[in-house]
């Protein structure tokens, strides 16, 4: 839940990258944190397992500055992807504001893909949430291995698996090149902030 | 074949890289069925030994991954982030909440003795005493030590820090959780061990809400200043109570826009009424049905 300070005119909003495990959330966060260093707030914070898996989340606070005459702070998060550590995925999840969920564009990921986004939306509605009401954004991640010639999902069929009903906006990605972690970002930052003013009505118009 | 077989291999590696072990394994595995399979490859040996060694150490990283801990001790200054990222209450307005928050968020990130410390100080502050003293035993539960737990709480049960009605609740509490474990009050550190790590969930926050039937809202502006309104629960999820509201009543639809903070409600449950305070959280029209076009208020219980 975003905390607004009416009298200092501050408001910290928390963004969560969601997906399935080795989806490349991590990644996304490694590189905001490379790229946009003005913005970055201190440290971020990873907390790994073997093979560099997330075990509890990373953590990254941003400042965006002044919009609209308030200050934004921004903390993303990004969860834990494996299956075994749903509780702790869970708990991250509390007080979100905005999804990014990250897909990994493998062919033979998708399924995980799709078990992930039930995940989050049975976690969310575990926290009262609705799916199709959250500030949310797809991102198709990995479309570089293309490239390399591995098989990866055609974005028409990314869409139709996890895009159909949910109809939010969606970007192609390859986080460890930095291809569209920036616009993903910036569109949830847009959409969260946009229904964070219809909540609180802190922008000054 | 040998082009399939390094398209195969590529692709293996790749999946490697990623850390998508169970998919490079598969991979592997179908490369060693062609070679297997073949008896036109001169190298058949050679490929399958070269093929066995990759196969080994992909197996080595699996095992790797699957025996590491998952609730390995952190640093100090990690635990400190861990409390102030997930107590989700206001510091200034109910520190003590703030603090048990906190400190539940380290039990659930498996930092049992960093929680625990976090605990014992809350038992000094009288309004979490109870809920402090409960996930002391949890987390002594959740280390193995049950001896310790049944300790605590027979010490509780002979002192003064406890009211007797918070040592009555208590006790029904631990028995209730040793029934769930199929544990027994004696120490039975192994057992409790197996059984512990397979659970999931288990701090839970006090957040158990109690069924509200109807509210009173008092108006401190708008239309309905100085007034008490009061208006049926039609729904409950959690903390969230919903509301109808009768398209009529526009006066009320005004004052109970989206994010307008009602500091004084009595919450009607079963029990009694409470006093406390909400935040209109959402209000949408009824699209349907016999009460198309009255409106469905959303009000999160902020305090009770």
């Amino acid at each position: 839940m975003a905390v607004f300070n009416l009298k200092k005119r501050e408001i910290e909003c928390k963004i969560v990258y969601y997906g399935p495990g080795r989806c490349g959330k991590t990644t996304n966060l490694e590189y905001i944190f490379k790229a946009y260093k003005k913005q970055v707030e201190g440290e971020m914070v990873s907390i790994n397992t073997e093979g560099d898996r997330t075990l509890f989340f990373d953590f990254l606070p941003m400042e965006l500055g002044k919009i609209k005459g308030c200050d934004v702070r921004v903390q993303l998060f990004t969860v834990p992807g494996q299956v075994q550590y749903s509780s702790t995925r869970k708990l991250v999840l509390r007080g979100v504001d905005g999804i990014i969920f990250v897909a990994d564009s493998l062919e033979v990921r998708r399924e995980k893909n799709m078990l992930s986004l039930k995940d989050l939306q049975q976690n969310l509605k575990d926290y009262g949430l609705n799916i199709f009401k959250i500030p949310m954004i797809l991102q198709y991640n990995k479309r570089d291995l293309a490239d390399e010639g591995m098989p990866i999902m055609p974005i028409e069929k990314m869409e139709k698996d996890l895009n159909r009903q949910l109809k939010v906006p969606s970007f192609p990605g390859s986080a460890v090149k930095g291809d569209g972690v920036g616009v993903t970002l910036q569109e949830c930052l847009k959409r969260t902030l946009h229904s964070l003013q219809k909540q609180f009505n802190w922008a000054q118009k | 074949m040998s082009k399939q077989i390094k398209s195969l291999l590529q692709q293996a590696e790749l999946y490697r890289s990623q850390g998508l072990l169970r998919e490079a394994k598969k991979k592997y595995k179908l490369v060693e069925e062609l070679i297997a399979g073949s008896d036109k490859l001169p190298n058949k040996q050679k490929l399958l030994n070269g093929l066995s060694k990759k196969m080994e150490a992909l197996n080595r990283d699996v095992e790797n991954i699957e025996k590491a801990p998952t609730t390995p001790e952190m640093s100090a200054h990690v635990n400190e982030l861990i409390k102030k990222l997930f107590s989700f209450s206001s510091k200034d307005k109910d520190a003590g909440n703030s603090a048990l928050e906190g400190a539940i968020a380290l039990a659930k990130f498996g930092q049992f003795e960093g929680a625990l410390e976090e605990f014992e100080k809350l038992l000094n502050v009288k309004s979490q005493r109870l809920s402090a003293a409960k996930n002391i035993l949890r987390c002594h539960l959740e280390m193995g030590d049950i001896e310790t737990a049944t300790e605590k709480l027979e010490k509780w049960q002979k002192g003064d820090l406890l009211v007797s009605e918070q040592i009555e609740k208590l006790t029904v509490f631990y028995d209730d959780i040793l029934e769930k474990k199929g544990l027994k009050k004696e120490p039975v550190v192994e057992e409790a061990s197996a059984e512990t790590a397979s659970q999931e969930e288990k701090f839970e926050e006090e957040e158990e809400f109690l069924d509200i039937s109807a509210v009173a809202i008092t108006f401190d502006s708008g239309p309905y200043k100085g007034e008490q309104v009061e208006l049926d629960v039609s729904f409950q999820s959690g903390n969230v109570i919903s509301l109808i509201i009768s398209s009529k009543d526009e006066a009320l639809i005004e004052n109970l826009k989206v994010g307008v903070r009602l500091d004084d409600v009595h919450f009607y449950s079963p029990v009694a009424i409470f006093r406390g305070a909400g935040l209109v959280s959402a209000m949408t029209q009824i699209k349907s049905g016999p009460k198309k076009g009255d409106y469905s208020l959303d009000i999160k219980i902020e305090s009770l």
